[in-house]
């Protein structure tokens, strides 16, 4: 599925995990063989709901998690790699940090770990803190940062080594629209400046609007693999409509053959399906008076495919049981 | 390294400073020297023992018990609230982590075996009999055994819940504390007490070590009222907590390796 060329940045080849519960021992697939390829300088969107086995890899990746089998590689080190993760920057899942340390302090404290000088430290975390918006919270301990913030802090951790690769599990989660908008425009920011981005996500907006490839993950399998793009068919699925109409009679042949309708006062909305001759339809709506305001093909969406891709895993998965 | 160790025992120390049981610990030892005096006005010309005994065991007991409290819990809630997450996904080995929390852990310890060994200073000084040599030497000794038993919950806790660390932690302080009874088991109990308490000799730490009064040494019974207790006995009995302290860190390190942080 993947091959690895000297742009690969992360290689991962068969990745599995399998865990025991405590007491039945029973087996759990948390992965089960996933391989992918991220390039240099590229965005890397990993979808999938809840459970799909994202952020197990990311862990994995981290080193956070040892695979049952296979193996990765970030920049060419095999994980887990000491090295490699002095030029990684994490941002973990709903992060936890340590509560009684100000945003400065927690700043200091990674800028130790990738051992960095003071006078570095100390520049890194004011161009950070500024950089995140949060220079008006510098003498507040995180235990009084909202949600957003702590993302916001935890992003400004995973900067601190101004690293090659950034990893970022679920950046967007628990953020306001702005805030979602903030953390897409900072991903396009680091791609710009020639960083490898890695980021999971539930919202497929997202990924949609800034992956340069993308990897739908469910069942701790991988899906789909490639450019949205290539993922998404371009084909018409069906045609969204809005027409004014002139007199009631006319509301039962439009309406004929919709998928959905919704009227509101004169004004009717129509989904018809791609079989439906849209030239005769409108003909037909001439002919009654109608005015049409709108005809739009509605193609594949990323959300569509993405549906597809769960209700086949699961099937599958149920299938094998 | 030694950095990277730095920044863990520094935070360490940061967060260790914020629990308040610590403050209650030092108000409770503060008071069980105020009570030590009153003890010995009630005791038969044994002012003296009874202050330094007092002294003594409130750093032994209270020590080892706060260096059992931040040890099973200071490692577990890493773990458990998942800020490790962020910390071992830098560029630091887990034993480096493991060693850091341990070192941060005895600073902790070490400021507050300082301010137990204070109060009994003040206490005795209070009382007209000074800080002889030998009082020194037990706080030392002390020390060490506080260091040893942070060693001790910081090994349990690499694999094991606060609760069961505690009280895996607890017994190893018991029984390492009662070697010389072990002992006697071995010379004059039955096959099976003698096979059992062999075995519980190997694998714990001679705590009894670190509070000598009443063990003989060379033929002398060791007593921390006179100066019988050689800085030598304190060299050995410091190697002795080294030993253990790198071992049991030792094997904390190679279990936290081994370890998944879902």
């Amino acid at each position: 599925m993947s091959a690895a060329t000297n742009d690969t940045v992360i290689d991962v080849r068969e990745l599995r995990k399998t865990y025991r519960t405590p007491f039945r021992r029973k087996k759990v697939e948390a992965l089960r063989g996933i391989s992918f390829s991220v390039q240099r300088g590229h965005i890397f969107g990993f979808v999938g709901p809840n459970g799909a086995g994202k952020t197990t890899t990311i862990r994995t990746l981290m080193g956070l998690i040892r695979p049952t089998s296979g193996s990765a590689t970030i920049l060419g080190h095999t994980i887990p790699s000491r090295v490699a993760r002095e030029k990684v920057g994490f941002l973990p899942e709903s992060p936890y940090f340590y509560d009684y340390l100000t945003i400065g302090e927690l700043l200091d404290l990674a800028g130790r770990l990738f051992g960095q000088s003071a006078a570095t430290r100390k520049q890194r975390a004011d161009a950070l803190i500024e950089r995140v918006g949060l220079d008006r919270a510098r003498s507040q301990s995180l235990k009084k940062f909202s949600k957003g913030m702590l993302q916001r802090a935890g992003l400004a951790q995973a900067l601190m080594n101004d690293p090659e690769v950034v990893v970022l599990d679920e950046p967007t989660s628990g953020l306001d629209p702005i805030g979602r908008k903030e953390v897409r425009d900072l991903i396009l920011e680091l791609r710009d400046q020639g960083k490898t981005v890695l980021f999971s996500s539930h919202i497929l907006t997202d990924i949609e609007a800034i992956a340069d490839q993308v990897a739908i993950v469910a069942r701790g399998s991988l899906q789909s693999l490639g450019t949205p793009a290539e993922l998404v068919k371009r084909t018409v699925l069906g045609f969204e409509l809005k027409v004014r109409i002139a007199a009631d009679a006319a509301v039962d042949s439009l309406t004929a053959g919709a998928s959905r309708v919704r009227r509101v006062n004169d004004e009717l909305a129509l989904t018809l399906g791609a079989e439906t001759d849209i030239d005769a339809w409108l003909e037909r709506a001439h002919a009654a008076g109608a005015k049409v305001l709108a005809v739009e093909p509605r193609h594949e969406t990323l959300e569509d495919l993405f549906m597809r891709q769960i209700a086949g895993a699961d099937a599958a998965t149920e299938g094998g049981m | 390294m030694l950095g990277r160790i730095w920044a863990i025992a520094l935070n360490t120390f940061r967060e260790a400073a914020r629990i308040r049981v610590l403050y209650g610990i030092v108000v409770l030892v503060v008071g069980a020297n105020l009570l030590a005096i009153v003890l010995g006005q009630m005791s038969f010309h044994e002012e003296q023992r009874v202050a330094r005994d007092i002294g003594l065991a409130g750093i032994s007991l209270f020590g080892s018990l706060t260096a059992i409290f931040l040890g099973v819990f200071l490692l577990y809630t890493e773990v458990q609230r998942r800020t490790i997450h962020a910390i071992v996904s830098k560029p630091i080995e887990r034993w480096e982590f493991v060693v850091g929390k341990y070192l941060g852990m005895a600073v902790v310890l070490t400021i507050l075996v300082a301010l137990f060994a204070v109060a009994m200073a003040g206490m005795l000084t209070w009382q007209g009999v000074g800080v002889s040599s030998a009082v020194v030497k037990a706080v030392v000794l002390a020390w060490f055994e506080v260091l040893t038993v942070a060693a001790i919950a910081i090994f349990f806790s690499s694999f094991s819940t606060p609760f069961l660390s505690g009280i895996f932690a607890l017994a190893m302080w018991g029984l390492g504390r009662v070697t010389p009874d072990i002992e006697a088991a071995i010379e004059h109990g039955s096959a099976w007490i003698k096979a059992t308490a062999r075995i519980a000799l190997e694998i714990v730490p001679d705590i009894h070590l670190f509070s000598p009064s009443g063990r003989i040494v060379e033929g002398a019974t060791v007593t921390v009222h006179a100066d019988f207790i050689t800085w030598g006995y304190v060299g050995l009995a410091s190697l002795h907590a080294f030993g253990w302290i790198v071992g049991l860190l030792a094997i904390a390190c190679l279990l936290f390796q081994r370890r998944d942080f879902s």
